[in-house]
């Protein structure tokens, strides 16, 4: 098989990379998943979107993933909604730390505000606000259905004249004197000219093949989802003392993560002491959660770089080699926006926001950290 | 066999009681290409409810084998969660920690 690009990885990431190369006129793709679309992080998230962080590359970045989730989920009919965050905040530190990071996003477009109690009650109907003294509510924050934006962007994809090849492993990466070759895999050898690693964790392996040493670990995290209801609320809200996170699905069901302490690197196994935990917490929040039926616990991974920011663009010296990974948790809400920059990376050279090259592999090996705070779940 | 091939619109044969997926809506998710059932799970939330695909997919795994010509172990079958039946989130509340308030 040939292609001008191969892209490894059919989560959102390496589909949105596919489309927004397939848009720009670039369509000789061929997609290698090894399980199935969305098998990885993509169908494990919590559908939540949000440009709310600490730093300017991360803000800049995501403001310009959420105009871009609204152009997607219209052009190509999956369900997107901005719903919002609300930041549950309990002690004068928070909210001081909480007041200084709405400044930050503000400056950047952001339209974030601290709010009191009583208002939190207004956005978030039935919560229980003992203990809360403020919070800070980002309007701008949404979430979409992963199922739905993963099938719609393949299909897409697929009416472009890309390939994709799911059931199939990549084994190597092939490249001679510093130039890519193509790619070894499970069904044979694919050559061509570009290759995009895109793949989570499984993106260290693959950049191994190739001598190339990617600073990533894997941080198993928890999640359960209820029964469904209807609409009860719509913002995804975060109990920043704690870690967690609740959001009323677009199905209606309630999707729960709780911070439970892990070793990086290990197995993502279930813990009996999860769902006691997460319940607890989120029953204080909202009592008529006690007489909620509780379907399934499953699994998944931040796949953490050393400063919570992705690793994107070119990868070292060898020429059509890209990369695309490490979002620390924010993967399947950054997809529009990274999907964009590297088909700009490869078609013209450079991206179109100086931000996302700030975040090349480069910064790490210098050891010009960018340190993100806001991070939960 | 052939079985499936029975369709009427004012009665619709459902196979999956929980989410109210008929068999038409995944004979046509099948003809759009669509032939694992992890994916056919996402698209039309067969097996995403209460009962996690108790009632349905042992059905849809032999309608999807029948039309690949695959035998049923062949298929991704998807994994069932823990805890495995609903369970009320006020269980998880007993023993352990004290609860506040």
């Amino acid at each position: 098989m040939r292609s001008e690009t191969v892209i490894i990885g059919g989560g959102i990431v390496g589909l949105s990379i596919a489309y927004y190369l397939a848009t720009m006129g670039h369509k000789d793709l061929v997609l290698v998943e090894q399980n199935y679309l969305g098998s990885g992080g993509t169908f494990r998230c919590a559908t939540g979107i949000r440009a709310s962080f600490t730093t300017e590359e991360h803000i800049v970045l995501l403001r310009e993933s959420i105009n871009l989730w609204k152009e997607l989920s219209e052009k190509l009919n999956f369900f997107y909604s901005r719903s919002g965050y609300v930041w549950l905040l309990r002690t004068e530190e928070q909210l001081k730390a909480f007041t200084e990071y709405s400044k930050i996003h503000n400056k950047y477009g952001v339209p974030t505000r601290i709010v009191q109690p009583e208002e939190i009650k207004e956005l978030v109907p039935t919560i229980n606000t003992n203990g809360i003294i403020g919070g800070l509510h980002d309007p701008l924050a949404g979430k979409a259905d992963p199922f739905e934006a993963v099938l719609s962007l393949a299909k897409a994809i697929r009416s472009m004249g890309a390939k994709i090849c799911t059931q199939t492993r990549v084994e190597k990466i092939i490249v001679e004197n510093n130039k890519v070759k193509g790619v070894k895999t499970s069904i044979g050898e694919i050559e061509s000219s570009n290759v995009v690693i895109a793949a989570g964790y499984g993106s260290r392996e693959l950049a191994r093949t190739v001598g190339i040493n990617l600073p990533l670990k894997n941080v198993p995290r928890h999640a359960l989802v209820t029964e469904k209801f209807r609409e009860v609320f719509k913002p995804l809200v975060i109990d920043w003392t704690t870690s967690s996170y609740i959001v009323q699905t677009h199905a209606g069901t309630f999707l729960i993560g709780a911070d439970v302490e892990e070793e990086p690197d290990s197995p993502a196994t279930q813990r009996i002491d999860y769902i006691p935990r997460a319940v607890r917490i989120m029953v204080k929040l909202f009592p008529w959660l006690k007489h909620v039926n509780i379907l399934r616990y499953w699994t998944g991974y931040y796949v953490m770089s050393p400063d919570r920011h992705p690793i994107l663009g070119p990868l070292e010296n060898i020429t059509g080699l890209y990369v695309a990974t490490g979002f620390s948790g924010h993967g399947f809400m950054m997809a529009p926006i990274v999907g964009k920059v590297l088909a700009e990376w490869i078609i013209d050279g450079k991206p179109s926001i100086p931000q996302a090259e700030r975040l090349s592999f480069e910064r790490i090996k210098l050891g010009k950290l960018i340190e993100e705070k806001a991070v939960f779940g | 066999m052939g079985r499936e091939e029975v369709k009427n619109k004012e009665h619709p044969v459902i196979i999956c009681r929980c989410e109210n997926v008929t068999l038409e809506q995944i004979e046509e998710a099948i003809k759009e290409g669509i032939t694992d059932l992890e994916t056919l799970k996402r698209k039309l939330r067969i097996g995403m409810g209460p009962c996690q695909g108790r009632t349905c997919l042992p059905v849809v795994i032999r309608l999807l084998a029948r039309k690949l010509k695959k035998r049923p172990d062949e298929l991704l079958i998807p994994k069932p969660r823990p805890p495995i039946s609903p369970i009320p989130a006020k269980i998880f509340l007993g023993g352990g920690e004290k609860d506040e308030e």
